[in-house]
């Protein structure tokens, strides 16, 4: 494919490694085989304490022991929203080649999304203070606060650019990319970390979620008919970002580029989506790419399963590809891995990274039959060998804050 | 007052409280428009559907659907009754 029309003096960016911790357990590679194979991850909910919820079931990730991925000097101060972001960071910067000091210095930035930062910790200093009266742990600062996932990474792999939290809900993870990849397009940084991270599968966090009636008690089965909503996830996924020419220079193989970033906010509706924003957001990432929609040979997208969401979401890919939004192949790998909020765009690009890979359109598993209203290609049930040259991941927002990513081979 | 009668009379009480309509205005034929219920009230009543009969109600279909009262009172009777059965 040509290069982009308009950029022939921008610096392209490449994702040159990446790294996730899901419900599927540790490692891109299980990610993506659980996507592929439509195998759900969603099992019984477990939790620390006595769980009086109505919704039992989650994507947690299984048997995970945080010591031993990271030293005990460290370990003390990492929430579990900062220990999967630690584990998934460590894959990422082995496959981008890339020893701890690699790309130490200043012209490295971090950036972490994440919904809400350390929410088990929150929960856990709030119980002991109000239910047993003791004050919460020492370290609850700085395990709770949004940053800590970006600052432990930044003093794992000694980077002192830009560093900070992005919190956009459940685009968190798709604008620190969006972000990441602008600064190093304009030269204010060489290299980004960046991703997402979320850890709140626990109690009074899921009876929150419960209240808004956005989580389905059975089964999530997005675009399908008889959808009635998601399930929760949890995990990080964490990419490293760089010049496409800093890749060559080194002898690396990039896994893609990352093409195109597109952002907008309805400005609306606090929790319902918009056909205005969610279409405008994906417009301008095509348009930021260079490309026109019938370059994207696959969409991971939002695709809650709430009746609202993949309507609107439905509507917006037709409004923008035309008839193709009908052939296009399109999928909701949420009732995979869950909905992992802040995490939730990074774990979706790196599948959509491995589909753009393997040529294979991953499935919407759950599906039963087509609504009416979503006329859109879901992949349902059985994943599609299909000729992909850039791949789309669409995250919407509560809030109404949209984020979309284009990615395309590296050449 | 059948079982089914007396369900309809306590929803259509939730309603009227938390979505702050009057309950002489919560008539079959009236429109959700008409009463100005919006997306959060609903998420409000749900809820306190939920305390009231010790039921979980996911907003699927049948309930985005719901173009007038009798629809809406119908779908949630119908999910009390579903999820009642299940306990």
């Amino acid at each position: 494919m040509a290069p982009a029309l308009g950029r022939a003096t921008e610096r392209r960016v490449v994702i040159s490694g990446m790294g996730a911790v899901c419900a599927a357990g540790l490692g891109v590679d299980r990610l993506w085989t659980a996507a592929r194979d439509g195998v759900s991850q969603i099992r019984p909910l477990k939790t620390r304490r006595p769980y009086d919820g109505r919704i039992k079931i989650a994507g947690q990730v299984p048997d995970f022991d945080p010591a031993e991925h990271i030293d005990a000097g460290t370990l003390p101060f990492c929430d579990p929203f900062t220990q999967f972001s630690v584990v998934a960071a460590d894959e990422a910067m082995a496959q981008a080649g890339f020893g701890r000091k690699d790309i130490s210095g200043p012209g490295t930035a971090v950036i972490i999304g994440t919904g809400i930062g350390g929410m088990e910790t929150i929960e856990d200093g709030i119980y002991r203070y109000y239910v047993d009266h003791i004050r919460p742990e020492t370290l609850s600062v700085p395990k709770l606060i949004p940053s800590a996932a970006p600052t432990t990474l930044g003093m794992r792999f000694s980077c002192n650019g830009p560093t900070f939290a992005i919190g956009s809900a459940c685009s968190s993870a798709s604008q620190a990319l969006g972000i990441g990849m602008q600064m190093i397009r304009s030269g204010m940084v060489e290299k980004a970390i960046v991703g997402g991270a979320e850890a709140c599968v626990i109690n009074a966090t899921i009876r929150a979620w419960e209240g808004l009636r956005v989580l389905t008690p059975n089964l999530c089965r997005p675009f399908s008919q008889g959808r009635n909503g998601m399930s929760l996830g949890e995990g990080a996924a964490i990419f490293i970002l760089e010049t496409a020419q800093s890749a060559k220079a080194r002898g690396h193989t990039p896994l893609c580029e990352l093409a195109g970033y597109g952002t907008t906010s309805d400005a609306k509706d606090p929790v319902r989506p918009d056909l205005e924003g969610a279409s405008q957001s994906i417009a301008l990432a095509l348009q930021d790419a260079g490309r026109e929609a019938k370059h994207i040979g696959y969409i991971n997208a939002h695709g809650t399963a709430t009746h609202a969401n993949d309507i609107t979401e439905s509507e917006a890919i037709l409004r923008i590809f035309g008839d193709y939004g009908r052939e296009v192949p399109v999928s909701s790998t949420k009732p995979i891995h869950g909905h992992a909020l802040g995490a939730s765009g990074g774990l979706e690009l790196a599948i959509a990274i491995e589909a753009l890979r393997t040529q294979i359109a991953p499935p919407t598993i759950n599906f039963l039959e087509t609504d009416a209203r979503c006329p859109i290609n879901a992949t349902a049930n059985v994943a599609q060998k299909h000729k992909i040259d850039a791949a789309m991941s669409n995250s919407f927002a509560f809030g109404g804050i949209n984020a979309v990513l284009i990615i395309s081979h590296a050449d | 007052m059948t079982d089914n009668a007396q369900l309809i009379q306590e929803i259509k009480e939730v309603i009227a409280s938390e979505g702050m309509v009057d309950i002489s205005k919560i008539t079959p034929d009236a429109t959700i428009e008409s009463l100005d219920l919006k997306s959060v009230d609903i998420v409000m009543i749900l809820t306190a559907l939920e305390e009231k009969f010790n039921v979980y109600i996911p907003m699927d279909g049948s309930l985005q659907e719901a173009k007038d009262v009798k629809s809406l009172i119908e779908a949630l009777a119908d999910q009390i009754q579903k999820e009642r059965g299940k306990q």
